[in-house]
């Protein structure tokens, strides 16, 4: 990195810090540290939804994923605009109406105090252990490309967020959330432009497009029904669906952005913005990494773009092996590239047999150059075994620092430092909302004036140290590391399903539903250990199991015992389609 | 009025600014289904 980098880098976080502080004074209450004041406009509220949800690896994975893949990851969203507005007639009104700080007190107005605290507690499980993947993972692919100290990373990001997210509470963390969001949009935009103006001077931008759909990269769209494919419009839709409903509507980190609206409506248009902008912004993000392969197909890429295990392979017996595959794959790309530039000439000669023709021999091409490319992979795993020979997460930034100018290298680590930062903030403020409200609050009895901003500070710097030390202890997960991205989806499923229970079964009581909730979560657990479905379905499968169960139970309950905490509060607030 | 009654700022009700929303899924959806059709 040159100084200039250094300068725009270390110019843009401190930026976020000081704006992040200089908005979040002032919090005199519990309150208003947790509740940020409840005076958000729908811009601050839709840019920290957008930015919570947007992770450093979401700019690194997602252009890899293009790269390898094709664009089909964008169906993932699918499912969040319909979310956003069931979510937006349903929960946004009730939890305003009940001027609830967190979405778990609602659920012991409906239930009873153990459904909510086990609620809670799955939260809180489930959200600390991602925040310190959060931080953790992106810091692993600067260590490795940059040589940066993985350990350094940790303590750098953890310590920037924890300065304005600890002191200033909700409020701060959206307004540094607007400021990321800022220079993400900047790095990314400006990394596009800059990709696209790399490209070969006779290469124009649809000739780019021509090429990375001729190679599979542009297939967006797949209609084919599928349990065990994680990318298909109908997982992206059902899976997707009941995913983005669980996520919006009863995780904290998420509920906390909207609650802090001014009015239904403020919290209502940020949801919906966030709904508008999502899908385009990750098509966006993949195209990116599309222009990147086309890229590549113009210049030779490394065999494998993360630099660790390659080192290991070298340190070892197959050196000489990796070697000569390195040599064939060399030139294996130099007849792909051959085969690309016959491609575009055709293109621009106008013949449709030539282009047909051209078309299947870069085809064939990359075919041959994959299969070189395999077989240096294959000996990397052999000298890295149980190591994950997947190398997508470093195709973008390796790219960006080999081939992107000065000043631009520093503002997108800059954007992926922002994307650390923002979801790690929105997730500790949520982990320290949740600890006051839920269980300091609720079973202490703690008052909601100064001491409480103050256990509020104290409980965020806790997960903040938490997630810290998680991001420490994840560098010895190895393959695990994985089970633990798809954590969500493991406790999602079965969360949502105590809401849905409580929103619309109305012969379920607390009981019912505290005991179908737990044998829901040890059915998803089974699922995730013996068989191969999916992630995104155990949202379905994890709601469906505690609604049904629910139900189930509730067929043996003593006919018109009330449900210990039901208040009437919870009936009133509801709005009149949906009242139990 | 109550508050979850409340117009929103532009398009005069919630069950068009709704429609709205989908209506730009639907539009992504077709612009990514040509995109395919086009460039693969």
């Amino acid at each position: 990195m040159s100084r200039l980098d250094w300068f725009v880098l270390g110019g843009a976080l401190l930026f976020v810090v000081l704006w992040g502080l200089y908005k979040g004074r002032g919090a005199t209450t519990g309150e208003g540290y947790i509740g940020g004041g409840r005076d958000h406009r729908w811009w601050l509220i839709g840019l920290s939804i957008i930015a919570t949800q947007t992770s450093a690896i979401t700019f690194l994975s997602t252009p890899g994923q293009a790269y390898v893949d094709g664009m089909r990851f964008v169906q993932f969203y699918f499912g969040l605009p319909l979310a956003a507005i069931v979510l937006s007639i349903t929960a946004i009104p009730l939890y305003h109406r009940l001027k609830v700080s967190t979405a778990y007190e609602i659920l012991e107005a409906r239930f009873d105090l153990k459904t909510r605290l086990l609620a809670a507690i799955l939260f809180l499980i489930q959200r600390s252990l991602a925040v310190g993947i959060t931080i953790f993972a992106p810091a692993l692919v600067l260590s490795v490309l940059l040589g940066w100290s993985i350990h350094a990373n940790i303590l750098l990001v953890g310590t920037l967020v924890m300065i304005y997210t600890v002191v200033g509470g909700t409020k701060a963390v959206a307004w540094a959330h607007s400021s990321q969001m800022l220079i993400i949009a900047f790095g990314m935009i400006l990394a596009g432009v800059m990709t696209a103006h790399r490209l070969p001077a006779h290469v124009s931008f649809g000739d780019a497009l021509h090429v990375a759909g001729g190679l599979g990269r542009l297939n967006i769209i797949d209609t084919h029904f599928d349990p065990n494919n994680r990318y298909n419009i109908w997982s992206g839709f059902i899976g997707g669906f009941f995913l983005m409903l669980s996520y919006f509507g009863t995780d904290q980190s998420q509920v906390q952005r909207y609650l802090a609206g001014s009015s239904i409506t403020q919290s209502r248009l940020g949801l919906l913005l966030n709904a508008m902008i999502k899908v385009p912004m990750q098509f966006l993000i993949l195209l990116l990494g599309a222009l990147v392969f086309v890229f590549y197909q113009f210049h030779t890429p490394p065999l494998f773009f993360n630099p660790g295990p390659v080192k290991q392979v070298m340190a070892g017996p197959d050196a000489a092996a990796y070697r000569a595959i390195e040599g064939d794959f060399v030139k294996a790309r130099e007849a792909q590239y051959q085969r690309a530039e016959a491609y575009v000439t055709a293109r621009h000669g106008g013949d449709a047999g030539a282009i047909a023709a051209t078309k299947l021999q870069l085809q064939q091409a990359h075919a041959d150059s994959e299969t070189v490319r395999k077989k240096g992979v294959a000996l990397i795993e052999k000298a890295n075994p149980g190591t994950n020979p997947s190398d997508t997460n470093y195709i973008f930034l390796a790219y960006v620092l080999s081939v992107l100018p000065a000043g631009l290298v520093g503002l997108v680590i800059a954007a992926v430092f922002s994307g650390s930062m923002s979801s790690m903030s929105g997730e500790i403020s949520a982990l320290g909302a949740t600890t006051v409200v839920d269980l300091w609050r609720r079973l202490i009895g703690g008052s909601q004036g100064v001491r409480e901003v103050w256990v509020g500070r104290i409980a965020t710097f806790a997960w903040g140290c938490f997630a810290m030390a998680f991001a420490e202890y994840a560098a010895r997960l190895g393959s695990l590391i994985e089970a633990v991205n798809i954590l969500g989806s493991l406790f999602y499923g079965t969360i949502l399903g105590i809401f849905i229970t409580a929103f619309y079964v109305k012969r379920v009581r607390g009981g019912a539903a505290f005991y179908a909730a737990l044998v829901a979560e040890a059915g998803v657990l089974v699922c995730f250990k013996v068989t191969r479905i999916s992630f995104l379905w155990y949202n379905v499968i994890g709601c469906l199991a505690v609604v049904g169960l629910a139900y189930g139970f509730s067929l043996f309950q003593a006919p018109g015992a009330p449900s210990q905490g039901a208040g009437d509060g919870f009936k009133v607030a509801l709005p009149g389609s949906l009242e139990p | 009025m109550p508050m979850s009654e409340e117009r929103p700022p532009i398009l005069g009700s919630w069950k068009r600014l709704y429609a709205v929303v989908l209506g730009e899924l639907v539009l992504c959806i077709l612009c990514f289904r040509v995109f395919t059709w086009v460039f693969s």
